[in-house]
Formats: C-alpha cells, sequence, structure tokens
C-alpha cells in the first residue's frame, strides 16, 4: 500500500519503513528492477498501469473496429454474402462487447489511473496492488472473451445476452460461457479499481483541494467509480446465475421449469443503464478540463455541472426498463419510467450550457483537443435530443431495435465518448509522454473522423424510421423501398462513411507512430493549462511531485501563473508553468515512500482466468485455478509493502531504512 | 468552421424531417395506417420538430460563439466562474418543455394501453423464425367464427376492427412490429402481451421480428392483411373449410401420398385423412423443439411462407397484390396463389433443401442439445419426382 508522506514544513515527521523480510512468501524476491518488461508486468505505479490500460485499450478498439467494417462490409448491399448469418451474429455481439468493456471503459480507466493522482496532487492511488489486480484481471476477462474466435465460435446472443435466447440449448456453442466468464472477470476488475479511486479521491486529496475545488475530471471519474460500485454487483449476480444455468444445470431463465425471462432483463438493464453514464462521463470529465483550458476561462458553473454529473449519475439507476418498453411492463410502468427519462435530460442539458458558455467571452484556441472538445458537443447534442424522442414511450416502440437506435447511440458513445477520449489524448500525450501529438496530423484525423462518423450514422437515422431493423445479418429489397429513403443508397452511403472513419483512426495511429519516432519535445506547460498534473515534469517521475502542492484555488496551476489585474480585470502572467515546475523540484520533500512491485497481482489474475476457463473445459482446470488464486492471495496479503534494500540490485544506497526511488531535486 | 457546423446541425435534423415524408419503404414508421400508429405519429410530430428546433438553437449559439470569441490577441479575460440565475433558466427551460412532452406521453401510454373496447382476439405465437396466428371461435362484425383457425405468415384482420392481439412465445423471445399498424410488442415466453392494431382501409402491410430472436432472426418476417368487411367473411369461410383430397390418378393425388409419408410427421392439413381413412395427425411435438409448425391446410391462401421470407407468387404477381388500390385489394388477395402465378423457384428450392435457403438448427448430427428436436425445417433428401409431386399437391391447398 502506499505510504505517503507530508511532511510539515516546520516539523517533518518521519515514519519508520516497517522493517520486513525480504522475500515475498519467503520464496520469491521481490521484483524490483525499474526497467525492461519485469518493471511493467510486476509494477504498480499508478502511470504504467495506466498506460497498460490505454495500450490493452486501443488495441481492442482496433478490434472491435474491424469487426464493425466486417458488418458494415456485410450491410452494404442487400443479402450480403461476407459474413454468415452465424458470423454475423457473432460480429455484433463481439463488436459491442469489446467496444464497451474492452475499449471504453478500460480507456475510461486509463486516464482515471494516470490523472486522478497527478490531478489530486497525490503520489499514487491508495491501493496500488490492488490497482495493478484490477489491470490484470481486465487483461485475463480480455484474453477469456476473444479466446473463443479460435475455440468454437464467440457468443451470438447479442451484448445484451436475453435469456431464454442466451440458454444451452438455444446458444450450443461454447462462445456465450466464453463471453459470460470473460465479462465476469473484466467485471471483477472494474469492481476493484472502482473501490480503489473512490478511497483515492476521498482520502488523498493534496493539502487545500475541498471537493468543491477538485477538477470536474476527478468528479466525474468519483461519480462513475459509485455507478460501478452499485452497478456491477448486479451483472455480477446476473452472469454467476447464467454460468450455473449454462455449465452446471441451473433452470433460473429456464421457462419450462416457471422461469421469467424478464427477470435477466431487469438485471441486465439495472446495470446497463448506469453502464451508459459509466462510458459517457469520464469523457465529460476530460472535455470539462479541456473547454476552460483553451477558451482561457474557468469552467461555466462549476458546481453546476459537478452536481448535474451526481445528478445524471443518480437518476441513471432510475430509468433501466426504458430498454424494455416493448416488453409488456404494463401502461404504469412504462409512464414511469418514460418520465424519468426525460428527467434526466435535463441535467444532461445543464452540461451542454455550461460548456458552451463557458466558450462565452473566452479565447478561444483551436487546437486538435479542443476540436474533439467542440465535436463532443455538437455530436452529443444530436445524440441527446434523438435520445429525448424515444423518451416518448409509444415513439419509441416504433424506433426501438431499429437503426434509429443504432444512430443515436452512437452519436452518443462514438461522438461523445471516443471525441471526448481522442481530446484527452491530444490535450495530455505531452504530459504522458513527454512529445507533442503533431497537430497538423491531428487537424486531418479530427475531419475525418467528423465526416465519417456523420456518414455512417447520420444515415441510420433514416434508416431507422424507414423501419430496417438491427442486428439482422441481411436485409432484403422487399423491404428496401424506393427513391430517397431506399435502403441501398443510406447503407452504401454508411459503409462508405465508416471506410473514411476507419482511415480517421488510422491517421492517429500513424500521427502516434510519427510522434513517438519524431514528435519534438513537449514544453512543460504547452497548452497554458490550469490543473496540478501540468506542476511536474513530463513524463512525470515515479513519486509524481517532488512537493506536494498546496492548493488554494480551483485551477490552482493556473492561479499561480495568472493574477486578476484589479483596474481592468484581465488576467496578467506572474509566472510561467517551467518557473513554477524548477521551484517545485529546488523545494523537494526529502523522504518519499513508494510501494514496491510485486508479483501477486498478475499471478491472482492468472489464478482468476485459469478458473474462468476450467468452468468451460473441466474441473480439474478449476482446481488448478483455485490454487494458483490461494497461494497468490497468501502472497499478497503476506508481502509487505515496501522491499527491504538488499531486494534492490544495486542495492538502495546508504542503508537508510527508507527508500527514496527517485534523485530527488 | 461554424458554417460546417451549422450544416451539419441543418442536414441532421432536416434529414430527421424529410424521412417522415417518404412513401415507399413498407416499414416506414411515419405512414400510420390505422389508429394506434396513429396516435404514435402525432407524439413524434410533437417531439422531433421541438428536437429539431432546440438543435438548431443550440448549434446556431454554439456556432456564433465559436467565430465570436476565438482567438484575436485579445487579452485573456476575467475568469468569471458563471452565472447562477443564467444557470436556473436553461434549467428551468428544458425542464419546462419537457413537462408539456411528459404530460402528452403520458396521456399516449394509457390511451394506447386501452383494450376494453376489443372487437376482436387473435392469438400471435412467436417461435423460431416464424409467427403463429390462432383466431379462438369469436364472432366478428357480425360473422361467426364456429372452429378455431390456425394459420401463419400473414395475419389477416378486418378494417376499422380494434383488433387485440394476445402474444406469446414458444421458445425464446421474439417481437411483433406492423410499423403502420402499431408499435412493437416483445412475445415473451411463459407471459402474454397485449397489443392492439386497427387497420383504416384495406391493404397488406409489411412487418419484421424485432427483438434479437437466434440465428435467422433476420429472417423472421410476417405481414398483416386488412380485408374489407365481405372480403373478409370469404376469407373466414375458406379458412374453416377442411381440405378435400386431389382427384384420383393425378400427380397431386401422389403428391398426397409423399405428404403422409414424409410432411405429415410435423405439418397438419386438415382434413388429411391416411389411406386407412382415418385421420392424419401431425405431431411437430415429438420433431421440433418449439413444439409447433405451420399448419399447411390453406397454404395458397397466403402468398409468403418460411416465416414471410419467400413468395409464393412471382415477381408480377406480387406486385399486383401489393400496389393494389384499398378498392381492389381484397379481391387481388383472394385469388390466392393460383397455378399461374406460383413461384416455383422458391417453393421447390425449399423442398430441396430448406436451411440452404434460410439458415436454422435443423443438421440432424448437431441436435443432442435439444434432445433430437429440429428448430427448423431439415433437408428431407427429397427426388426430384417427389418434389414434383408435391408442389402439384401443395397447389391444392387453396
Amino acid at each position: 500500500m502506499a505510504i505517503i508522506e507530508r511532511p510539515a514544513p516546520t516539523a517533518p515527521i518521519l515514519l519508520r519503513a516497517p522493517v520486513t523480510p525480504s522475500q515475498s512468501m519467503g520464496i520469491v524476491r521481490r521484483p524490483v528492477t525499474s526497467t525492461g518488461w519485469k518493471s511493467w508486468v510486476f509494477t504498480v505505479d499508478h502511470k504504467k498501469i495506466g498506460i497498460m490500460y490505454g495500450v490493452f485499450a486501443m488495441f481492442f478498439f482496433i478490434v472491435g473496429g474491424v469487426e464493425a467494417l466486417l458488418i458494415r462490409l456485410q450491410l452494404a448491399a442487400p443479402d450480403g454474402k461476407i459474413l454468415s448469418a452465424d458470423l454475423y451474429n457473432q460480429m455484433f455481439t463481439m463488436h459491442a462487447t469489446t467496444m464497451i468493456f474492452l475499449f471504453a471503459m478500460p480507456m475510461a480507466a486509463a486516464f482515471a489511473n494516470y490523472f486522478l493522482p497527478l490531478q489530486l496532487g497525490a503520489r499514487d492511488v491508495a491501493f496500488p496492488r490492488l490497482n495493478a489486480l484490477g489491470l490484470w484481471l481486465l487483461v485475463a476477462g480480455g484474453l477469456i472473451l476473444n479466446s473463443s474466435w479460435f475455440l468454437g465460435g464467440a457468443a451470438d446472443g447479442g451484448w445484451f445476452m436475453y435469456s431464454p435466447n442466451s440458454g444451452p440449448v438455444f446458444s450450443p456453442s461454447n462462445g456465450v460461457d466464453f463471453w459470460t466468464l470473460g465479462v465476469q472477470i473484466a467485471g471483477f476488475g472494474s469492481l476493484i479499481g472502482s473501490i480503489n479511486l473512490i478511497v483515492t479521491i476521498l482520502n488523498m486529496r493534496a493539502p487545500g483541494m475541498t471537493l468543491m475545488k477538485m477538477p470536474v475530471f476527478c468528479w466525474m471519474i468519483l461519480v462513475v467509480q459509485f455507478l460501478l460500485v452499485f452497478s456491477l454487483p448486479v451483472i455480477t449476480v446476473a452472469l454467476v446465475l447464467l454460468t450455473f444455468q449454462r455449465s452446471f444445470g441451473a433452470t433460473f431463465f429456464d421457462v419450462a421449469q416457471g422461469a421469467d425471462p424478464l427477470l435477466w432483463q431487469h438485471l441486465f438493464w439495472i446495470f446497463g443503464h448506469p453502464e451508459v453514464y459509466v462510458l459517457i462521463l469520464p469523457a465529460f470529465g476530460i472535455i470539462s478540463e479541456v473547454l476552460p483550458t483553451f477558451s482561457r476561462k474557468p469552467l461555466f458553473g462549476y458546481p453546476f455541472v459537478v452536481f448535474s454529473g451526481a445528478s445524471i449519475g443518480l437518476v441513471g439507476f432510475g430509468v433501466w426498463s426504458h430498454h424494455m418498453f416493448a416488453t409488456g411492463l404494463g401502461p404504469i410502468s412504462v409512464a414511469a419510467f418514460s418520465i424519468a427519462t426525460m428527467a434526466i435530460a435535463i441535467p444532461t442539458g445543464v452540461k451542454i450550457f455550461n460548456w458552451t458558455l463557458t466558450m462565452w467571452g473566452g479565447k478561444i484556441w483551436y487546437s486538435t483537443a479542443m476540436k474533439f472538445a467542440i465535436g463532443l458537443i455538437v455530436l452529443f447534442t444530436i445524440g441527446g435530443l434523438s435520445g429525448v424522442t424515444h423518451a416518448v414511450a409509444p415513439s419509441d416502440t416504433q424506433q426501438t431495435d431499429t437503426y434509429y437506435i443504432v444512430a443515436h447511440f452512437h452519436y452518443v458513445l462514438f461522438g461523445g465518448m471516443v471525441f471526448g477520449l481522442f481530446s484527452g489524448f491530444y490535450y495530455w500525450w505531452p504530459k504522458v509522454f513527454g512529445k507533442m501529438l503533431n497537430e497538423k496530423l491531428g487537424g486531418w484525423n479530427f475531419w475525418l473522423m467528423v465526416i465519417g462518423m456523420n456518414m455512417t450514422f447520420g444515415p441510420m437515422h433514416i434508416l431507422g424510421l424507414q423501419g430496417q431493423p438491427r442486428r439482422m445479418y441481411v436485409w432484403t429489397e422487399a423491404r428496401a423501398g424506393e427513391g430517397f429513403f431506399n435502403f441501398g443508397f443510406w447503407n452504401r452511403v454508411a459503409s462508405l462513411g465508416s471506410l473514411i472513419l476507419a482511415i480517421g483512426i488510422l491517421l492517429f495511429l500513424i500521427n502516434v507512430v510519427h510522434t513517438t519516432r519524431k514528435g519534438k519535445p513537449a514544453p512543460l506547460d504547452p497548452w497554458d493549462a490550469r490543473t496540478l498534473e501540468w506542476i511536474t515534469t513530463s513524463p512525470p517521475k515515479e513519486h509524481n511531485f517532488d512537493r506536494i502542492p498546496v492548493v488554494h484555488h480551483l485551477d490552482d496551476f493556473f492561479h499561480r501563473k495568472y493574477q486578476e489585474d484589479a483596474t481592468t480585470g484581465t488576467m496578467v502572467q506572474i509566472a510561467t508553468g517551467e518557473q513554477l515546475v524548477r521551484d517545485e523540484e529546488a523545494n523537494a520533500d526529502a523522504h518519499i515512500h513508494l510501494p514496491s512491485p510485486s508479483y501477486w497481482p498478475i499471478a491472482i489474475a492468472i489464478g482468476v482466468g485459469t478458473l474462468g476457463m476450467g468452468v468451460v473445459y473441466g474441473v480439474p482446470i478449476m482446481i488448478v485455478g483455485v490454487l494458483i488464486i490461494l497461494g497468490s492471495s497468501f502472497g499478497f496479503v503476506l508481502e509487505p509493502s515496501v522491499a527491504d534494500d538488499i531486494d534492490y540490485d544495486p542495492p538502495m544506497s546508504g542503508g537508510q531504512d527508507t527508500k527514496e526511488l527517485a534523485p530527488l531535486g | 468552421m461554424p458554417l460546417r457546423r451549422i450544416g451539419l446541425g441543418l442536414a441532421a435534423s432536416s434529414a430527421i424531417f424529410l424521412a417522415g415524408c417518404a412513401r415507399n419503404a413498407p416499414q416506414d414508421t411515419w405512414q400510420p395506417k390505422g389508429e394506434n400508429a396513429e396516435k404514435i405519429n402525432t407524439l413524434q410530430w410533437m417531439v422531433f420538430p421541438l428536437a429539431g428546433i432546440v438543435g438548431v438553437a443550440v448549434f446556431a449559439l454554439i456556432a456564433y460563439i465559436l467565430w465570436r470569441f476565438r482567438d484575436r490577441g485579445q487579452a485573456i479575460p476575467h475568469q468569471s466562474h458563471g452565472n447562477p440565475a443564467v444557470e436556473i433558466t436553461l434549467t428551468i427551460i428544458p425542464a419546462l418543455i419537457l413537462s408539456v412532452v411528459g404530460v402528452f406521453t403520458f396521456k399516449g401510454i394509457f390511451e394506447l394501453a386501452q383494450t376494453n373496447d376489443t372487437q376482436m382476439v387473435i392469438n400471435v405465437t412467436g417461435q423460431q423464425w416464424w409467427w403463429e396466428y390462432d383466431y379462438p371461435a369469436q364472432v366478428v362484425n357480425g360473422v361467426e367464427i364456429t372452429q378455431p383457425i390456425i394459420t401463419s405468415g400473414q395475419l389477416v384482420i378486418p378494417t376499422g376492427t380494434k383488433v387485440l392481439l394476445r402474444e406469446t412465445s414458444r421458445d425464446v423471445i421474439h417481437s411483433y412490429w406492423i410499423p403502420a399498424l402499431n408499435g412493437k410488442k416483445d412475445a415473451v415466453p411463459g407471459r402474454i402481451n397485449l397489443l392492439r392494431i386497427q387497420a383504416n382501409k384495406p391493404g397488406i402491410f409489411a412487418g419484421q421480428c424485432t427483438e434479437f430472436c437466434g440465428l435467422s432472426h433476420a429472417n423472421m418476417r410476417m405481414e398483416a392483411v386488412a380485408l374489407g368487411p365481405e372480403d373478409f367473411a370469404a376469407w373466414i369461410a375458406n379458412q374453416q373449410r377442411n381440405a378435400e383430397s386431389p382427384a384420383q390418378a393425378t400427380l397431386a393425388q401422389e403428391g398426397e401420398a409423399v405428404f403422409l409419408n414424409q410432411c405429415i410427421r410435423c405439418h397438419q392439413v386438415n382434413g388429411l385423412k391416411k389411406a386407412d381413412g382415418t385421420a392424419a395427425i401431425a405431431a411437430p411435438d415429438e420433431n421440433v423443439y418449439s413444439g409447433a409448425v405451420p399448419n399447411l391446410t390453406h397454404l395458397m391462401s397466403r402468398n409468403t411462407f418460411a416465416g414471410a421470407k419467400f413468395d409464393l407468387l412471382t415477381a408480377d404477381c406480387r406486385k399486383n397484390v401489393w400496389s393494389a388500390s384499398p378498392d381492389e385489394f381484397g379481391s387481388a388477395y383472394l385469388k390466392g396463389v393460383t397455378s399461374d402465378c406460383l413461384n416455383q423457384t422458391n417453393l421447390r428450392g425449399w423442398l430441396r433443401n430448406a436451411p440452404a435457403m434460410k439458415p436454422m438448427y435443423a443438421d440432424p448430427t448437431k441436435l443432442a442439445v435439444s434432445d433430437g428436436k429440429y428448430r427448423g425445417m431439415p433437408n428431407l433428401g427429397l427426388s426430384e419426382s417427389d418434389i414434383d409431386k408435391l408442389v402439384a399437391y401443395l397447389s391444392t391447398l387453396k
């Protein structure tokens, strides 16, 4: 666990590190290398874990994207022949599952892991080893999910996996088993991570940073973690029920045994709707940092943005049945959920207005990060407004399960979430890697994504309102109509748009490669930013801050750089970011404790993954998994937080009983 | 850039509006043909324009801001943290708009749920991957249905009549959707869901299963057919009739023998007798997982088969039915599938190898999980001469 000292300037408190055995469980020496692959695999550093989350998510963004392209290729013409019905059903199931569980959530986790401690002025998260465990469980889940492609076919029941279609008779391949276990294990990772981040936010903010002086990004992450803590257990239960039905003969969703298949739908959407906000709120947080920075103004109505985010989180738990308007809930339930769904549009609208008014009176710098943030506002507004049209439940019974819904949630999730994440990439790349992403390539990246995105998902509004249902591996001329609204034309436009979108994203990858090879070193404060992550070097040192900052303002970094001119009301620069960073280095804390790397998080994750595979391949493998989990859990628990000196190679200098992992000053 | 944004906003909202004016897609959700769909359409015409107006207003504001406050070298502005009065106003305005929408939505939900003045009841049952319709004995508009009618694929209803569909499913969840007549309602196994439809004029209205229901979900279609009072009475009279055996020494009679040898295991033809004169009773429950297969007694009175995926009519004849005016529609539909209109390609292809035409779980070696029962029609390995005979026989099932 992290031991973060905050020595008072006058009377430093010196904690003695516990005198501990040098070997974890008395068997193996602790991993302490700071270079090479071991320094990544066994790390507990939130920054390295954040980067690994990001790499993992980006890989699966590409996988999910290829799946999407295959889907669009199949639907480009009537009676498509690229994919069989079976393969198509697997493809759309895995596209959604991959994008949600293996791209969107991990990418949000990447940002949260990397920037939360930095924005809070902390040296790591509260439970660094749990942090690593969360990452490796996610990796295990992702591998299990996608191993199904090579082990008899992927899941084919849709990401919502409605019973009874997900039962053993209707989905006989092992795909659904891999899906259930993969999502379950990835979910454990998220749950562990969320508790970790809640504790971090509540307990480890820098001195002076009250909750209402905390950056909005941290606020949104906090709301998201609470959503996860309360919603993930529900899907966990549902997945356990499904696993037992499929693998151990239980009958939770077997109608012949008297089960009600709507039980699954309620459980799934009580998780699934908050999940929507889990996906979008981190992006809201990112642009709530980007918009003020590039408008040179604080966020308009900070408390309104914070509380609207919190109320979106709260009301988000009360609207799940709007996914079920056609299931026959009865008019009273439908009316209640219809009204609740309209209510959630209000705090969402508040956010849009506040972002817009943040730019009002500003001095707008159209960097790529800012373009993506503005793109989010516009595209998310379209998605939000189409969302209001299906809050009207009777209207929704015409739209649900058509391409209109597909258009709606891609405007929200691609136009909203993905654009927010890309805004974050361009904004924080120099912080993480010390190099600037190319802005010119960034411009092309942005405009191709805007055009591709609107060409792909815009026509789906028309297709849906013309009655093209979702999740169909072919569409037919018999239902296509003629003239302007012919399915054929708009499906071709959408498929062409998906190619443009893919090229846009490819440009981002090219930009990354180009930057890594030839990018120019980033200045310490390239955007004239506002929050604490910029008050340290880029990339930050292992211990983040030489001196734990003391916070006096919202946007403290900005207020250390600028002072208001009393007569004109405009802001006058009093210091540069570089000067501030040098000042921190000159006044570094004397003793900085950081937790040591550990074998056990990844070992436990391997055990959990083995146990999962055992559910499909038999009890002996399950036993092996359980033994690995038990053994490594003991290792995890008995391991001291800091390794002994002699574990270091070369041993740490001075023979002191505290470690100074990085040269200070 | 601001122009581009205005363009984007306009394009998106005008696309939504224009979608309402289309004439030609049979599942268009903006072309109501009956009372229930009209109620929904009224709500659509309220909320879509409202959303469009709000969208255009927001985009105009954003465009103005992006142009007005671009960096022109001005000083870094005063660090204002917001304006509570503006905030509260901008919270209240959307809340008021949504309250108005909410009131009408509320009214719409309860009106659409109304069932107490129903004039006719039909049981609608979904299974992989077709719909069965079961008309209980009842008196509809003075026409008496004396014994239950069982049909599939095409739902036939009288015009101007409030018809209550009682939906359920025999396997997984399906969803019944005829956009011109009403919104969707799921068919959930173990539950009965109610959906009221009504058609103003005679015509044929396309639909599609809209809850993902497994392998061939895309191929689970249906149509609703509305007939005027006299045509509907004629249809009822025909459906209550038993099938008659074909004349002696015809190809069709040989086809009947093939049917009795093969098809009767699952497919019922009312009135069909075995060689010994006893009634031939199909036993789909022994062979098919859902326990039901389409009743073929009046196959040729419908003009689609296999989950309404394939036409029994040739393209020209199909066009005559689909594009008939409301006045002529009834007679065009009641003609059924005449011999010159029969789509031989589809029907023969299906008899030759059904799973090749529609993905189904019909491979006898892979039925262990379903106790050896099929989900869909298997390849029967019929000879070409058997197929000739069967087509001749099936053509008599008017």
